[in-house]
């Protein structure tokens, strides 16, 4: 197996890994706090899958970022731009998606911590218990 | 452990090895590929070229080029899920005033010192990736993001009250929130104001002239590459995340017994 295959089989099955913790900090944990935690390991996982999916390794050379470094002979610049850069749309999902995830986040900790001031606990079992 | 919760583990790690399975017979393709796919060829492609005006986006970084111009309407309204859960988050808080009258303690000397130097090295950096955003890798978002370290070594090195006694209020921020996402509506629909002005077609999310619309955003000032609207996108994005943020760090900080006030 080539090196650039071995790493990226490597970083797909840790990515895997991380989709599992993730889904068991949803599924099983009780606490609030932990499952928001879970849902930003999910959301990154997702970011980070996105962004190996549009990653390239080229035939010829190594891969470069989404930015046209060089215009001078534009002809042979933009060829060689084509060849080596990575895709960049995955780059621009996930570019918004962080930050739209990070004000989600904000709210959603904020929802927890109210929640936490009315019913003295994060724990959904407790409070579904006390409830009934 | 209870039975459901080793259950529970049992289906994800089953779960996850099915993936690791369907990724082993070839399931994502090659990895990683060697091309990537049409249509990122076509942006590539048309992020810069100068000999076809029409079909150009006027910088030389394909993800601003993509997230401003190509999907311009699109980071409009994910722009706007941001700024609405800036809102909600606000809403939550309603009613809760931050007190400026108390003093406020600190830290000590010697990092308000070094954080008052950061305070002013920072926000350069930010508005240089703003500034740059369609040149290099950067751009309004990630300004936004790292300018908002300020605010947060700010409350934590000088307090939350003394910023608010340094006139960084709730209104203002919120203010300065909409006013970027003013900017952000502005720019898309300047082309076309200008067009009505002057009797041509335009486009929303217009950058660059196309075919029955002649007009643009400049493209070239003198000889260094302006990025036509990517710059105003940028530097608009930069004041919206930036206070948008902002505002939430702050509201973060509020002490339990104000907000308590309010909520018993």
């Amino acid at each position: 197996m080539e090196l650039p295959t071995l790493v990226a089989s490597v970083i797909v099955v840790s990515l895997y890994v991380n989709l599992g913790i993730a889904l068991y900090g949803i599924f099983a944990r009780p606490s609030l706090v932990k499952k928001l935690l879970a849902i930003t390991i999910l959301s990154d996982t997702a970011n980070a899958f996105a962004v190996l999916v549009g990653y390239r390794w080229p035939r010829t050379g190594t891969p470069q970022p989404p930015v046209l470094m060089n215009t001078t002979n534009y002809n042979e610049s933009i060829k060689y731009y084509i060849e080596h850069a990575v895709d960049p749309l995955p780059q621009a999902l996930v570019l918004t998606a962080i930050v739209i995830g990070l004000a989600v986040t904000l709210f959603i900790a904020f929802v927890i911590i109210q929640y936490y001031r009315l019913y003295g606990t994060v724990n959904v079992r407790k409070t579904a218990t006390s409830s009934r | 452990m209870k039975k459901s919760e080793i259950c529970v583990i049992i289906s994800i790690v089953i779960f996850i090895f099915s993936l690791a399975y369907i990724t082993s017979l070839g399931g994502l393709g090659y990895l990683p590929p060697v091309d990537v796919r049409k249509l990122a060829q076509i942006y590539l492609a048309s992020t810069y070229n100068p000999y076809q005006p029409t079909n150009t986006s006027s910088g030389y970084e394909s993800v601003t080029a993509i997230i401003w111009d190509f999907r311009g309407l699109d980071t409009f309204f994910e722009t706007a899920v941001f700024y609405g859960a800036i809102i909600a988050s606000v809403a939550i808080y309603r009613g809760v005033e931050i007190s400026s009258k108390k003093k406020s303690i600190g830290m000590s000397p010697i990092a308000k010192t070094v954080t008052r130097l950061s305070l002013i090295l920072i926000p350069i950096v930010a508005a240089s990736i703003a500034f740059h955003g369609h040149l290099t890798p950067g751009g309004g978002f990630q300004a936004g993001s790292v300018a908002t370290v300020v605010i947060v070594l700010s409350i934590m090195v000088f307090g939350l009250r003394r910023l608010v006694q340094k006139g960084v209020t709730k209104p203002k921020i919120l203010l300065l929130r909409s006013l970027g996402l003013i900017g952000i509506g502005l720019t898309a629909i300047g082309l076309v104001l200008a067009g009505l002005v002057i009797g041509v077609n335009a486009y929303i999310f217009q950058n660059q002239a196309k075919a029955m619309a002649e007009i643009s955003y400049p493209m070239w000032i003198d000889d260094v590459l302006f990025g036509g609207s990517l710059l105003f996108f940028n530097i608009f994005e930069f004041v919206a995340v930036m206070a948008g943020f902002t505002l939430v760090l702050m509201l973060f900080s509020i002490e339990e017994e104000e907000v308590k006030k309010v909520i018993k």
